[in-house]
């Protein structure tokens, strides 16, 4: 079959902050250096820029700043300048605050603010300087000739759930770039493949992750002083339980707040969307929330393995930047600057890579040398074995956390970790005899108004997928029944925080799997924490997804 | 010369979107003739007339016994002659179900190129540039054929107007050209046409609807939901799951992925009510729900509540309504 095919010079594959701002960049070079005008192209499978984009958000602006020095007069604005920071240690019913803020924690020069407002901004600068961003078209598929990356294969799009075309069928598109720049996200499915089949990450630790899950609210004003972040240690996660809570304050009564899991829990009936509703019932969150709205639920994966982790960014055209690479600080629990600042640094080294018309890995490497020279390794390096640490429980991941800000991170041996997928314990080993009968984990109320079911989270998640096509999980569904069951209990019931999961049990019939595929939020949990690594998230028919207005 | 490849509907009319080609045509040849070929020998009389009637300079009829049906193979074959033997610079068609099924397969056989679902074209002759979309008309792509032709083009509908074709002064000439298919060749045999049977449903027309939900539990038990729904003259719909499993089509669900309908009667037999369903139905005026479980959302929204089983319940109601 022939497609269609188009001719770029550098491709970016994700209309977030790392690919968005180094379509910038790129624009801005262009101006600056002159010369041959490049073509640049983005591509996004959110409908429009921003509606898959979800954070917290505390916002450090140091590489806004370098990116447009002028972005305030540019019409950006975040909701409230950081006035206070506050850090609880939680217990079921109380909460004691740390008399003094950890440095990491302190957000003095940042924002509270909306990674969806920022994207959308961000995304009508580019669109402003003349390059196309395509959204509503996900990438399907790496593009390789021997170890060079050719390009992107986008989706196709009208294809029913048979898999047969249907009438308005339009098969994906052949895009060819000298420079792919893969900015696909936290477990981006294009970065997946290119990491595994150029092995990539093969001298490095495995990437840790976690899930966060991010409500926002109306509650009356005077609950918490605009400006206020809050963020919480302990209860609903037990010491063995990586994460916290976190509640950003913004005007107007508008409240941001969420739970962030380890994905490397031990008990296979942790329940992440469980532990976010004992988070609201604790009495301190319920004080702030009663008698207020939800107004929007989301959920995403964020990489936390940090510096050790991160894959070999280049190689023959081809980038990897934010998120998809692992640029985050779990210690200050920061990306979207370092997004941002790798997207640019990969921007750099795209544009000089296709003026020297020389875009190999070897001339590519420059961008590692940018990450290792500058910034970037400057605030990942003293901090790469802090997540590594809360593996041992949080006593000593609070003990090394201090450690590494005494000893800027020198010491002798750098600690190592395991896929937290292979940390889950089977039932009988974590539970011995007494594993709970339902196994469904201990239940938490839901009264629908301060705690809601994860059908009814869905909802204000907005998600939207064309009904008629295809899985976009690709699940093999042989071990369920007879080892996933018996085994872990089904844990991906209990991790997917949109119940696209769920075991039908019919009588007389085995347990059997239904994937709700139009429930998924895109936050890649599934694919990251699944203990047979049976998921495979691919992108649905573009334009589907989550709607993160505000988030 | 350019040749425009005439479409004929199944009720033997020319297809409005061969003017539209013609216009097309006309762009493109820069005085250059054109003629008109009518491939299906269906009422090719009346529709050759008409052709030689607006701007061509000739009208080719093939004929031949196998064109009296639409069949690939046969258009194929018959197209391959006629372009054979007028060796025109273009082929023009408009960009129809019919051509995208047999034009393939007969550039494919010149090894010539195609270029589909024009939009525009730039220039004249054979350096001339044709415009088409890509990524859903977000980029257009400026196309040109390479090669000594033929160089075949599908055109979009409605991309030319019919009314800008530039009418000459009299009819052209009718040319009859006899084409040799062998019924051999000729792979499909049409059946009878048919539409289907079924129109999608518009619940948000019924005034009754008897909706059923995961509480029904297998496939055989929606006989149930339509014994009731039959004695009261209402429409069956499902929530999601029941359309998921493909126990009830899809137009019949209700919900944000669905359907929102506001009939005077809503009965929600074994909903638990998830929002998403919820704000599929809430406009209804009256709402009876029947479900096992006190605390189901629907009983939020309902007027009536029977917390009960539907598989005692859902008799008992269509037998009293039978009564009636």
């Amino acid at each position: 079959m022939q497609r269609e095919t188009l001719d770029v010079d550098v491709l970016i594959v994700g209309g977030g902050p790392a690919g968005l701002s180094a379509a910038l960049r790129l624009a801005q070079l262009q101006k600056q250096r002159g010369g041959e005008p490049l073509q640049v192209a983005v591509l996004e499978k959110a409908r429009e820029a921003g509606a898959h984009s979800l954070s917290g958000a505390v916002i450090d602006p140091s590489a806004l700043a370098t990116l447009v020095p002028d972005w305030q007069a540019k019409g950006l604005s975040f909701a409230a300048p950081v006035e206070r920071d506050r850090v609880y240690l939680m217990t079921a019913g109380s909460t004691w605050r740390l008399p003094v803020v950890p440095p990491p924690l302190r957000n003095h020069g940042c924002f509270i603010g909306s990674l969806n407002e920022l994207v959308r901004w961000l995304s009508g600068q580019v669109e402003a300087e003349g390059v196309d961003v395509f959204s509503g078209f996900a990438g399907q598929e790496v593009l390789l000739e021997g170890t060079r990356v050719r390009g992107v294969r986008t989706g196709d799009r009208g294809v029913a759930r048979d898999g047969s075309a249907k009438a308005a069928y339009e098969a994906g598109v052949d895009i060819h770039a000298r420079v792919t720049i893969f900015c696909d996200g936290v477990r981006g499915n294009l970065t997946k493949q290119i990491v595994s089949r150029l092995g990539l990450d093969s001298d490095r630790e495995p990437q840790q992750y976690a899930v966060g899950l991010k409500e926002l609210w109306d509650v009356p004003p005077d609950r918490l002083a605009p400006g206020t972040v809050i963020h919480t240690l302990g209860y609903p996660l037990r010491q063995e339980e990586f994460g916290g809570g976190f509640i950003y304050a913004m005007p107007g009564g508008r409240l941001s707040l969420g739970l962030v899991a380890g994905l490397d829990y031990r008990d296979p009936l942790f329940d992440p969307h469980a532990a976010f509703n004992r988070f609201k019932r604790h009495p301190f969150v319920t004080s702030l929330l009663e008698g207020g709205t939800l107004v929007r639920y989301g959920a995403k994966a964020l990489p936390e393995g940090g510096w050790n982790t991160i894959p070999v960014p280049y190689m023959d055209g081809g980038l990897i930047a934010g998120d998809a690479g692992g640029f985050l600080n779990s210690m200050r629990l920061k990306g979207i600057h370092l997004a941002m600042r790798t997207g640019m640094l990969a921007a750099e080294s795209a544009f000089e890579a296709i003026r020297a018309d020389d875009t190999s890995a070897a001339a590519l490497a420059r961008y590692a040398r940018a990450i290792d020279e500058g910034p970037v390794r400057a605030e990942l390096y003293p901090v790469r074995n802090v997540h590594q640490a809360f593996g041992h429980g949080l006593v000593a991941g609070l003990a090394f956390a201090g450690l590494s800000i005494l000893t800027r991170g020198r010491w002798l041996e750098d600690l190592r970790a395991h896929p937290g997928h292979e940390r889950m314990a089977t039932l009988a080993w974590y539970y011995g005899l007494d594993v709970p009968p339902s196994r469904t984990g201990p239940s938490v109320p839901v009264d629908r108004t301060l705690t809601f079911d994860r059908l009814t989270n869905v909802h204000y998640a907005g998600t939207a997928h064309e009904e008629d096509q295809p899985s976009h999980l690709l699940v093999d569904t042989s071990v369920c029944a007879t080892r996933c069951g018996p085994e872990y209990g089904h844990p991906c019931i209990r991790f997917c925080p949109a119940q696209v999961y769920e075991i039908v049990r019919e009588p007389g019939q085995p347990v059997r799997l239904q994937i709700n595929a139009s429930n998924c939020v895109h936050c890649k949990t599934c694919d990251i924490m699944d203990p047979y690594q049976v998921i495979t998230w691919v992108p649905p028919e573009g334009g589907g997804g989550p709607q993160y207005n505000g988030m | 010369m350019i040749l425009v490849v005439a479409e004929v509907q199944r009720d033997g009319t020319l297809n409005r979107a061969t003017w539209e080609t013609v216009a097309a045509a006309q762009q493109l040849a820069g005085g250059e003739p054109i003629v008109a070929a009518v491939l299906s020998s269906a009422r090719a009389g009346a529709v050759g007339a008409e052709l030689a009637s607006g701007g061509v300079s000739e009208v080719l009829v093939a004929s031949h016994e196998q064109l009296a049906q639409y069949t690939p193979d046969g258009f194929c074959a018959a197209l391959l002659q006629v372009v054979g033997e007028t060796t025109p610079t273009f082929v023009l068609l408009p960009h129809t179900y019919q051509a995208r099924d047999f034009v393939p397969m007969a550039a494919a056989r010149f090894g010539a190129p195609l270029v589909t679902d024009v939009t525009g074209i730039e220039g004249t002759g054979t350096d001339a540039v044709f415009l088409r979309q890509m990524f859903q008309g977000k980029l257009v792509a400026s196309v040109r054929h390479r090669g000594s032709g033929p160089r075949f083009v599908t055109v979009q509908l409605g991309a030319f107007r019919a009314d800008a074709v530039t009418r000459g002064d009299g009819a052209a000439a009718v040319r009859t050209m006899a084409v040799d298919i062998s019924p051999e060749a000729v792979r499909q045999r049409p059946e009878e046409p048919f539409r289907e049977a079924k129109q999608a449903v518009d619940l948000g027309q019924a005034e009754r609807i008897v909706a059923v939900g995961r509480g029904i539990k297998a496939q055989e038990h929606i006989a149930l939901a339509e014994r009731l729904a039959a004695a009261m003259a209402a429409e069956v719909a499902a929530s999601r799951p029941i359309c998921d499993s493909g126990w009830l089509p899809m137009d019949r669900q209700i919900g944000s992925s669905g359907q929102t309908v506001a009939p005077k009667l809503y009965i929600a037999l074994g909903i638990s009510g998830a929002i998403q369903h919820l704000v599929g139905m809430k406009g209804a005026r009256t709402i009876v729900a029947v479900n096992k479980d006190a605390d189901a959302p629907i009983f939020e929204v309902a007027d009536y509540g029977i917390v009960g089983d539907l598989f005692e319940i859902v008799p008992a109601l269509a037998a009293e309504l039978e009564k009636g």
